[in-house]
């Protein structure tokens, strides 16, 4: 067998520093997020803020899930997924030339508007599809010409309405395989983005349970809070085996986007439910700290329960892996490990 | 801190991905001739000699086993697809189960070329069988415990004691005992303790049934009343008997056994769906990606074995969360519309279910219960 996962042990020290020393410097956590410019001319001037760039690195969604996790596990305010594997991705589609400006992408509705944009109202340009007749257009477009309205997720984040008129949009032609592709890498970008961010929580479960004393001991030494932590533990690993999996079939690109969907659709399931336990667990091992905005717990919980719904919510994903399933012909097992090279 | 709890994933080559197709050739024609019907829980369930025979016929039995001493030569992944392949389809395994899972690998390690000549060719030819003889009724979590005796005697040893829980040994050959062979010494007490190869015919064996509470007749007492052990059947070296047992237990804890002892139910459910008998359930979805999630981690783990390597607490978890997981199915197989009143179409599904709802309590117990390795989870984890 091959083994994956073998990012580069250098680019991921590297991911993990730039991210680190981030962190150590900045100031305290807010509750509404503002992009960090200054964080983003670090990563513009280490080359990564456009990591799988065709004409680039020849990084491929294996490195940038290497970013995506990097950045997650220290709640980096800059929008990695959506500048790189969701707009820059796009409009390479389009042939658009690549450029320094910070990027967000959305899909507009036959009206030209779109609600819950991510980082809409903080970056530069939106890279935006719409639907015309039964095709789509895609056009890479300045945010100053859409009216923003802004709004935020639970955990802080820009969420922004936009909207513009469409009839001012000249696109290039997209055919529809790349507004699926595109669903398909937001859903998986939001994947690795939970993983990240859900390891560095069990690890601050570890530390906690570790060195918070009670009845005399450290409480990691009650098995009631063993086995929180050791259940949580579990979730996280199968969350990391099943979004792993699918990064590696889209970094092979072997599968055609119905075995991405299915790969997919299984990490968003495995990885969702997983955070509703890690969560859960975690919270209770940190008791009352854990619930106080001075902690820095809920800067990775907090992204976690927002990106779960995102790109499709939990149960929109289970519905659509049930779908799947029933649509196939064939035997659950077979359809699940494949061996066509689906 | 960082934690590092399992290995990275794999891709599976193309050789494997190759056998794989050759077992489900094999699966389908056994179906379609009814020489296979697919059960849940068919590796503690499903004793099938002549089926048993069958794979061995195909070169699926004993398949680590040098070829010198009658097995396959194959590598350890190689089995591992094998296996994977025949519990996903619910086939009949449970004769040959444990001694090719763990008395092959066992005698392969720790073994005398004599026992690996006497026995390795008949476990994989299928005329083998054997149980293992670890629990007793005081030793149970605490295996340590034990108290069945091994005293040396000429030419080799008396054991007397009794086990329990012995899944097969009424219609196995041989068991591995494991015995007191040293007096207890408090402050190391996995010492002195030995693994003996008993012939469960031999004098002063007696295997008593043990029901389960489904009526079904799988595990049994047996009780060992001064059993002559000649000293060419110890297993590896006398008061080493903790150690041997435990190296082989990543194996155990990690392998599909773990996950998909109801994976033909959770089939039938799809195939109730999909005939329209069921509407679709986005918790079919979910346990489907959830057994996706846990086959991905147990073949990481298979591959970090196969190469010798440490896999941390990664096998615990798999039999956590997997035994979890495959008991939860069952209770989802067992409360959908029209569960126990629907018409015959569910009839199929309702039979499964049943089956693997009184199962159930046995999977989260086996091979070390889910309490004691979230214990070893959290050792690795550093808590104690
Ligand atoms: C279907 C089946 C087949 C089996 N086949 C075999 C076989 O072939 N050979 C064989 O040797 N054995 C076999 N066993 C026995 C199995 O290994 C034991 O059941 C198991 O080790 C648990 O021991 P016990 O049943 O005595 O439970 P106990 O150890 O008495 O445990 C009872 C409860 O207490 C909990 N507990 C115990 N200690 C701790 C602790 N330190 N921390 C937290 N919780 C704890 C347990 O988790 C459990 O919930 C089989 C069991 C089953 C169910």
């Amino acid at each position: 067998m091959s083994e994956f996962g073998a990012l580069d042990q250098d680019l991921q020290q590297m991911f993990g520093d730039v991210f680190g020393d981030w962190r150590e410097a900045r100031g305290p956590a807010a509750l509404e997020i503002e992009l960090d410019r200054a964080l983003w001319a670090t990563l513009v001037d280490l080359g990564i803020s456009r990591l799988t760039a065709v004409d680039g690195s020849g990084a491929t969604w294996i490195e940038a899930a290497g970013l995506l996790r990097a950045a997650a596990r220290t709640a980096a305010a800059v929008p990695v997924a959506e500048n790189d594997v969701l707009s820059g991705w796009l409009r390479e589609q389009a042939a658009i030339a690549d450029d320094d400006l910070i990027h967000s992408a959305c899909i507009l509705d036959p009206s030209g508007s779109a609600r819950a944009v991510p980082w809409a109202s903080q970056v530069d340009n939106l890279t935006v599809l719409w639907p015309v007749g039964d095709g789509w257009k895609l056009a890479d477009v300045p945010v100053s010409q859409f009216h923003v309205t802004p709004g935020r997720d639970l955990a802080g984040q820009p969420r922004d309405a936009v909207s513009i008129d469409l009839a001012t949009l000249d696109g290039a032609d997209v055919p529809s395989d790349v507004v699926r592709e595109y669903r398909l890498r937001g859903a998986l970008a939001r994947s690795v983005q939970m993983a990240g961010a859900l390891e560095r929580i069990v690890e601050l479960s570890v530390e906690h349970a570790t060195s918070r004393v009670q009845f005399g001991r450290p409480i990691g030494k009650f098995q009631a809070v063993q086995n929180l932590i050791a259940d949580a533990a579990g979730e996280l690993v199968i969350a990391n085996a099943s979004t792993d999996a699918a990064v590696l079939a889209l970094a092979a690109g072997e599968v055609g986007l119905d075995g991405l969907e299915l790969r997919v659709a299984i990490a968003r399931s495995v990885t969702g439910h997983a955070a509703a336990v890690i969560v859960r667990n975690v919270h209770q091992v940190h008791g009352a700290i854990g619930t106080t905005f001075e902690h820095q717990l809920h800067e990775f919980t907090k992204p976690v329960l927002a990106w779960r719904s995102e790109f499709g919510s939990l149960r929109e994903w289970d519905t659509r892996l049930t779908e799947l399933m029933v649509a196939s012909e064939l035997d659950l097992w077979a359809f699940g490990v494949p061996t066509d090279g689906r | 801190m960082e934690i590092h709890l399992a290995p990275p994933i794999v891709q599976e080559g193309q050789q494997l991905t190759e056998l794989r197709q050759k077992v489900r050739e094999f699966i389908r024609a056994g179906i379609a001739d009814a020489t296979l019907v697919p059960t849940i829980n068919s590796w503690l369930g499903g004793w099938n000699e002549e089926f048993s025979r069958s794979l061995a016929a195909e070169g699926w039995l004993g398949m680590t086993i040098p070829v010198e001493f009658g097995g396959r030569g194959s590598t350890f992944l190689q089995r591992f697809v094998v296996t994977q392949e025949l519990l996903a389809a619910g086939a009949p395994v449970s004769a040959h189960w444990v001694a090719d899972r763990q008395i092959g690998p066992s005698l392969l390690k720790f073994g005398t070329d004599y026992q690996k000549q006497k026995l390795l060719p008949g476990i994989a030819n299928g005329d083998i069988f054997f149980g293992i003889g670890m629990s007793e009724p005081d030793a149970g979590s605490d295996l340590a415990s034990v108290r069945t005796k091994g005293v040396q005697v000429e030419g080799g040893w008396k054991i007397s004691g009794s086990k329990v829980w012995t899944s097969g040994a009424h219609a196995s050959n041989y068991f591995f005992a494991l015995a007191r062979t040293a007096p207890v010494d408090t402050d190391h007490r996995h010492a002195g303790l030995s693994q003996f190869i008993i012939d469960l015919h031999s004098p002063g064996v007696d295997v008593r049934p043990i029901v389960s509470l489904n009526g079904h007749h799988h595990f049994n007492e047996v009780f060992l009343d001064d059993v002559f052990v000649p000293d060419d059947m110890v297993l590896g070296t006398i008061g080493e008997g903790w150690n041997q047992v435990t190296s082989e237990l990543a194996y155990e804890r990690s392998g599909p056994e773990r996950f998909l002892s109801t994976l033909p139910m959770l089939n039938e459910l799809l195939l109730a769906t999909r005939r329209g008998d069921l509407a679709p359930d986005p918790e079919l979805g979910r346990y489907f990606a959830r057994i996706m999630g846990l086959h991905q981690v147990s073949v990481s783990i298979a591959d970090s074995l196969s190469r010798g390597e440490e896999v941390g607490t990664s096998a615990s978890i798999v039999k956590v969360l997997g035994t979890t997981t495959e008991g939860d199915i069952a209770e989802f197989a067992t409360t959908v519309p029209g569960a126990a009143e629907g018409d015959a179409s569910l009839d199929t599904l309702r039979a499964l279910g049943d089956e693997a709802l009184l199962e159930r309590a046995g999977f989260t117990l086996r091979g070390g219960t889910n309490e004691v390795l979230r214990g070893v989870i959290a050792r690795g984890l550093g808590l104690r």
